[in-house]
């Protein structure tokens, strides 16, 4: 027992000795005291005990998440500024473009694979890589979209080096070893100037053209060592049992004017669809030509299955977003040199407003006779009669557009600089060609061998006696750089206004030395002025769809559209079709 | 040759982060380690007073960081000086790196272009041996550079 124990009984006995007191004197002997419990008398010496709270002091560690990288590109958006001690970052002048990670892209590691590589600049540093000139911000912001997408659509405006973008992109995949075997598939006539942009832009990289008969083609495919290759659409088509046979396999396939396979039903399509690739880029500046569902094909290509028919413009631009990057020149080019466009309204001579007025009554006269018989096609053969009138003449020759074109033409070479001239038909450019020859005229059209063309814009760009080529919108519309050009004459309208830009941006482009002058000729009170109206209403599909901006209604054309170019009413059979 | 890169960022309400990111000689990743959020209370900022952030850096989120790899750096580059109490869990020297105007460069510490370079105390003496490496990565990439990665990675981890 304590002391204290001992204590507190002493204590307590002492009470219980002094509450019972002397019973009684007589009792001298033994007694008793039993004391009820009642009257046991309790004092609580303990407080109640106080609540203690524990204060962790961090002694257990942080979990870590670790990533391992073999091998990559890529990288990052925001930059917060240290929040925590240390030094203070400066601000950064440097421009840095990061490469981000794509939206379909979601298992972590995967997204920090992209994030954690360098800015693109280093990254081409890194790889000593040099550029005939320093790419523009934008382009370098295009690289960064295309190089860790596996499907993406480049839809820039032409003019804005689409090819150069996709090439450097392919060439620093190549030197990570990200691709070892590349396919760009092109138009046909476009096959040497992607060898030559090849050779510009990724001097380093064996660049092999398949061309030649079945036996070569057969061993070009084959290659190994070649780690690019080049083939235009048709080869492609004709050459598809090959690829099969060989088990050809992509890392990359890249796809130039790849509105070639808007139509999901077209050889193209189906060709281009069936070559076994890991990355599908495709490259366009007009990804819309006519309807929403142009995109859908091409989607096809890409990215299948994310897009499809019937969805509205707005949803389907949203839907695309992506996978689809589109810039335009007035974005991203403030100080490129202006383009100035100039209707030019002319007067038919009187030779040519005699025949189309007879062409045109007879025309019109034989649709109505025709009644029910009608077809598109009947009125598309009028409307093509009529436009070669507005060119020249069929009996005479005589030409108003010649005539305002030869005095265009003076001014042109009177300061030395170069004008191009499209035209929809083949015919009409031999005829320019013949009456234009104090200019020294060359011509560029799908007539002509490849080398033919070749050898004619090297001479065109080279040799000052010739001040004019003459182009027809098929072969020349898409692909060639003629920014040394400062004059584009549209001599007769295509169908689509995309084919007009298309053509206008081989002078109006990067590299263009000053402001480039487009004029187009329309002749007064024919059927251009009417086809320019509806040209007019279908202009901006493409903005619409590629801006997700509010759905216009549809802007191709209908089939009451080309019938009332003459006042005429469809037959029933051409509404239901269209229906 | 590999680099390691290491940062602590602070987001509001969620606490600090820890990353680590190793990179060959051309900037490129190698590995990344984060640390999951790690949040002071108020009572523990009392208790822990003027060590707490050396503590936090150093101990709770700098070791576990270092421990983590798998490869060995040459050097592990901070922009945190606080990091540096980090060091004695990892074989590689810590250097922390600030951005200076040239006036603000003091000479006993390594000048590296608009940077400064300052090795943790026992790594003094190796200033000379690191000094090399250090030029021929910043031949390939910004020193500081790297950072900014990590916050984005940090950032992305974070939001997924």
């Amino acid at each position: 027992m304590s002391a204290n124990e001992s204590k507190r009984l002493e204590r307590s006995v002492d009470i219980e000795s002094s509450e019972c007191g002397p019973m009684s004197s007589s009792v001298t002997t033994m007694q008793s005291f039993v004391l009820p419990a009642s009257r046991t008398l309790q004092v609580p010496f303990q407080v109640t005990q106080i609540e203690v709270h524990d204060v962790p002091l961090l002694t257990q560690q942080v979990s870590v998440h670790s990533h391992y990288f073999v091998n990559g590109w890529s990288s990052q958006p925001t930059i917060p500024d240290r929040e925590v001690g240390g030094t203070p970052r400066a601000a950064k002048a440097r421009k840095r473009t990061r490469i981000q990670p794509p939206h379909d892209v979601v298992k972590l590691s995967e997204r920090l694979f992209y994030l954690l590589q360098p800015d693109l600049e280093t990254l081409l540093a890194g790889c000593s890589l040099s550029f005939p000139h320093e790419p523009f911000p934008f382009q370098l912001d295009g690289m960064a979209f295309l190089m860790p997408r596996f499907g993406g659509i480049l839809a820039d405006e032409m003019g804005l080096g689409k090819s150069m973008q996709a090439i450097s992109s392919l060439r620093l995949l190549v030197h990570s070893g990200q691709a070892r075997s590349v396919l760009v598939i092109c138009p046909k006539g476009l096959v040497s100037n992607w060898a030559r942009e090849l050779s510009v832009w990724a001097p380093e990289l064996v660049v092999g053209v398949i061309a030649g008969d079945p036996d070569r083609r057969r061993w070009q495919w084959s290659l190994q060592d070649v780690p690019v290759k080049v083939a235009h659409y048709e080869a492609v088509i004709r050459d598809r049992s090959i690829l099969d046979e060989i088990g050809a396999e992509f890392d990359l396939v890249i796809l130039d004017e790849a509105q070639r396979i808007k139509n999901r039903a077209s050889q193209t399509s189906k060709a281009v669809c069936s070559i076994s690739r890991k990355r599908s880029w495709a490259l366009t500046g007009t990804p819309v030509e006519n309807r929403s569902e142009d995109l859908v094909g091409i989607f096809d290509f890409v990215a299948p299955g994310q897009v499809h028919d019937g969805m509205s413009p707005r949803v389907l631009g949203a839907a695309a977003k992506g996978h689809c990057l589109r810039r335009t020149k007035d974005k991203v080019l403030t100080d490129m040199p202006p383009r100035l466009d100039t209707d030019r309204y002319i007067e038919l001579s009187s030779e040519q407003r005699e025949t189309y007025r007879r062409a045109e009554e007879e025309g019109v006269l034989r649709l109505s006779g025709m009644g029910q018989e009608a077809t598109i096609q009947h009125v598309f053969e009028l409307v093509l009669r009529l436009k070669q009138i507005c060119n020249f003449d069929t009996a005479t020759r005589a030409s108003a557009k010649t005539d305002c074109l030869a005095a265009e033409l003076e001014e042109v070479q009177a300061s030395g600089r170069k004008a191009i001239v499209f035209s929809q038909w083949v015919q009409t450019l031999s005829r320019l060609r013949e009456r234009l020859k104090r200019f020294g005229p060359l011509e560029y059209h799908g007539g002509m061998s490849t080398a033919a063309r070749d050898d004619a814009i090297e001479s065109f760009r080279n040799k000052s006696q010739h001040s004019v080529l003459l182009l027809s919108y098929g072969a020349g519309a898409v692909g060639l750089n003629l920014q040394f050009s400062q004059y584009v004459f549209l001599f007769d309208r295509w169908w689509n206004p995309a084919i007009e830009d298309q053509a206008i941006n081989r002078a109006h482009r990067i590299g263009a030395a000053g402001a480039v002058t487009v004029t187009k000729f329309l002749t007064v009170g024919t059927i251009e002025e009417r086809i320019d109206e509806v040209l007019a209403r279908k202009r901006n599909l493409s903005d619409i769809i590629l801006s997700e901006a509010e759905p216009e209604p549809a802007a191709s054309m209908s089939a009451e559209e080309i019938f009332s170019l003459f006042g005429l009413k469809p037959p029933d059979h051409v509404c239901r079709r269209a229906a | 040759m590999t680099f390691g890169f290491l940062t602590v960022c602070t987001t509001a309400n969620v606490g600090m982060f820890g990353g680590y990111l190793l990179v060959d000689i051309t900037g490129r990743p190698l590995e990344f380690h984060c640390t999951a959020p790690l949040r002071v209370t108020r009572a523990q900022e009392i208790l822990y007073g003027a060590t707490l952030q050396r503590y936090l850096h150093g101990e709770q989120i700098g070791g576990p960081l270092l421990k983590a790899t798998k490869l060995t750096p040459v050097a592990v580059l901070t922009d945190r000086e606080l990091l540096l109490h980090a060091r004695s869990h990892g074989a590689s020297p810590v250097v922390a790196i600030q951005e200076t105007d040239s006036q603000d460069k003091e000479e006993e510490f390594m000048s590296l272009g608009t940077f400064q370079l300052r090795p943790h105390e026992k790594d003094m003496s190796k200033i000379d041996q690191l000094r090399p490496h250090f030029e021929s990565l910043s031949s390939s990439i910004e020193l500081a550079e790297p950072f900014d990665r990590i916050r984005a990675a940090i950032d992305e981890a974070q939001n997924h």
